[in-house]
């Protein structure tokens, strides 16, 4: 494994794409929580207090930073699908067999950046939201609430894997990337409404949507009616079964097909 | 020991059967010509054998082992077009060939010599040219100097001093024992380079084995004299001659055996026949080739 990150290291050490949309990405993370703290500490304290909700106050800041840190997703998205689809454009994936990969580790190298990737937004959430926690608010530091931060990851997670898989799957990146945005910001939102006004809660079963529901923002969270919703439990097993199926099919996609 | 042996490999495309259970062995050592025209299915059993296209029925050894990864990374391979991250520069490019292949970095200098590519290593791929690009993809092919070299179309965009830069090297290289897998639908490339082959046509394969024992490429004698119609007359009277015929100003007589071209001066003297012309000339593989392709 150490040998394929190494590779995949010197893919992307020289390209310049790589490095500004993933800095552009690291700055949306604290910037994305950065206005809302402004507001709700300074104009709207008073409002977040009635609701007995301080959402940049420890142990609520997890959860507000989590929820807002996850609409950035869609860029670290967009970085999966050009890591991708650029190996399929300079069929460079094709010589990495050719010059001996195993198809699997082909897998791995790009599995390894929905870690890697993941893992980066987390920590930089999780220090945002340790940050703000001491800067705007009120209370002393707790751990409570930590959870939704892992949930925020989950989602991560799952949003670079269904992100590989449709780059594995239509290769083309100008493709890819309309079929990823269409999907993450409106398509499954549209389906998610219908379904939910139709049929109920099992609207918010589907991938992202399971995420979402696990991820909502603070004071917007305790207005929902339990009864509108499943427990997270099944929310969180739906999530992690996503992760495996859309993992399973990269497999299966490019272990069967011709390169 | 073959490095390379295939049984019954077949592989279709929609309606196009684009092989069918061709079988064939590499001897070590080979220099081993794969060919056939445009569509015939060269690059498909290549791409089969380097596990970037999946065979529908068939099988295939490596060094006498099921093909894996750590057998492919004993290939040099250049399989149709040469395939680099476009941003990088030629030297950053190898390093990744180096990594995947598992070899040391400090060959790269030696490959860029070799490939006349050491002055421009730093600049972008996406600058270089078609020849430049296809000579990157022969050093990354060289690197680690692997024993078995799998070649498509190497000459590929390379202008006429480069081709003949390829050709030596594929020389110099079969001189030090390795085995090449060549493939090209230049007949003359692989007729100055190649110690065995084989020939596909449509996706079958028509024959295979060594050069002089599966290709008929019997020597033919062009003469001619002041009676070309004597002369002919008198060469189909010869022993061993099969046919003789006007061709222009000459008449090319075909043998069943490599012909004496003093023995046949000297019978046709006797007969009163004083030749203008004697040439004793071998049958080009492009002929036999298309002799083979149009009759099987």
């Amino acid at each position: 494994m150490k040998r394929i990150i190494y590779t995949e290291w010197l893919k992307v050490k020289n390209y310049r794409v790589f490095w500004v949309i993933l800095v552009i990405a690291a700055i949306m993370i604290p910037a994305g929580s950065y206005v809302p703290a402004e507001i709700y500490t300074r104009q709207l304290k008073d409002a977040a207090k009635m609701l007995g909700q301080a959402p940049f106050s420890f142990p609520v800041v997890w959860q507000t930073v989590a929820n807002i840190s996850s609409y950035v997703t869609t860029l670290f998205g967009l970085l999966m699908v050009i890591l991708v689809t650029n190996e399929y454009t300079f069929r460079t994936n094709r010589q990495n067999i050719i010059d001996g990969w195993d198809r699997k580790e082909f897998v791995y190298a790009k599995l390894f950046w929905v870690v890697a990737l993941s893992l980066m937004a987390f920590l930089l959430s999780a220090l945002t939201a340790c940050t703000y926690g001491f800067v705007y608010g009120d209370k002393p530091f707790s751990t409570e609430n930590f959870i939704y931060l892992i949930y925020y990851w989950l989602q991560v997670v799952l949003t670079l894997c269904i992100a590989l898989l449709l780059s594995v799957w239509v290769k083309r990146a100008g493709f890819a990337i309309v079929l990823f945005l269409g999907y993450t910001m409106m398509l499954e939102q549209t389906l998610v409404f219908m379904l939910k006004r139709s049929v109920g809660r099992i609207g918010g079963l589907l991938p992202l949507q399971t995420a979402d529901e696990l991820l909502p923002f603070p004071v917007v969270g305790k207005m929902i009616s339990s009864a509108d919703r499943y427990d997270d439990s099944i929310y969180l097993f739906g999530l992690l079964l996503y992760i495996a199926v859309v993992i399973y099919l990269v497999f299966r996609k490019i272990l069967r097909s011709d390169l | 020991m073959p490095v390379l042996s295939l049984q019954n490999v077949s592989k279709r495309y929609g309606a196009l059967q684009a092989l069918s259970g061709v079988t064939f062995d590499v001897p070590r050592g080979a220099i081993f010509g794969v060919l056939g025209p445009n569509g015939s299915g060269k690059t498909t059993l290549l791409g089969i054998v380097t596990d970037v296209l999946k065979a529908d029925s068939g099988t295939y050894t490596l060094f006498d082992r099921t093909a894996t990864a750590a057998e492919r990374r004993q290939i040099g391979t250049l399989l149709e077009t040469p395939n680099f991250y476009h941003y990088l520069s030629g030297y950053k490019n190898l390093r990744i060939s180096a990594a995947v292949k598992q070899r040391s970095e400090a060959d790269i200098a030696r490959v860029l010599e070799i490939c006349g590519l050491t002055a421009r290593q730093h600049s972008a791929f996406k600058t270089y040219s078609l020849g430049m690009k296809q000579r990157l993809a022969l050093a990354a092919v060289l690197l680690g100097d692997p024993e078995v070299l799998i070649l498509d179309e190497p000459t590929n965009g390379l202008d006429p001093a480069g081709i003949a830069e390829v050709r030596d090297l594929i020389r110099r290289l079969a001189d030090t024992g390795k085995t090449i897998i060549l493939a090209s639908h230049l007949l003359d490339e692989v007729e100055k380079v190649c110690t065995h082959v084989a020939i596909l046509k449509t996706g079958q394969l028509l024959l295979s084995g060594a050069v002089n024992e599966v290709i008929s490429r019997n020597d033919y004698l062009e003469l001619s004299a002041a009676d070309n119609g004597a002369l002919k007359a008198a060469m189909l009277q010869y022993p061993g001659c099969t046919s003789a015929e006007i061709n222009g100003a000459t008449v090319i007589a075909i043998f069943s055996a490599t012909p004496d071209a003093a023995a046949v001066n000297a019978y046709l003297a006797e007969k009163g026949i004083w030749l203008q012309q004697l040439l004793l000339r071998k049958k080009s593989l492009e002929k036999t080739f298309l002799e083979i392709t149009n009759v099987l």
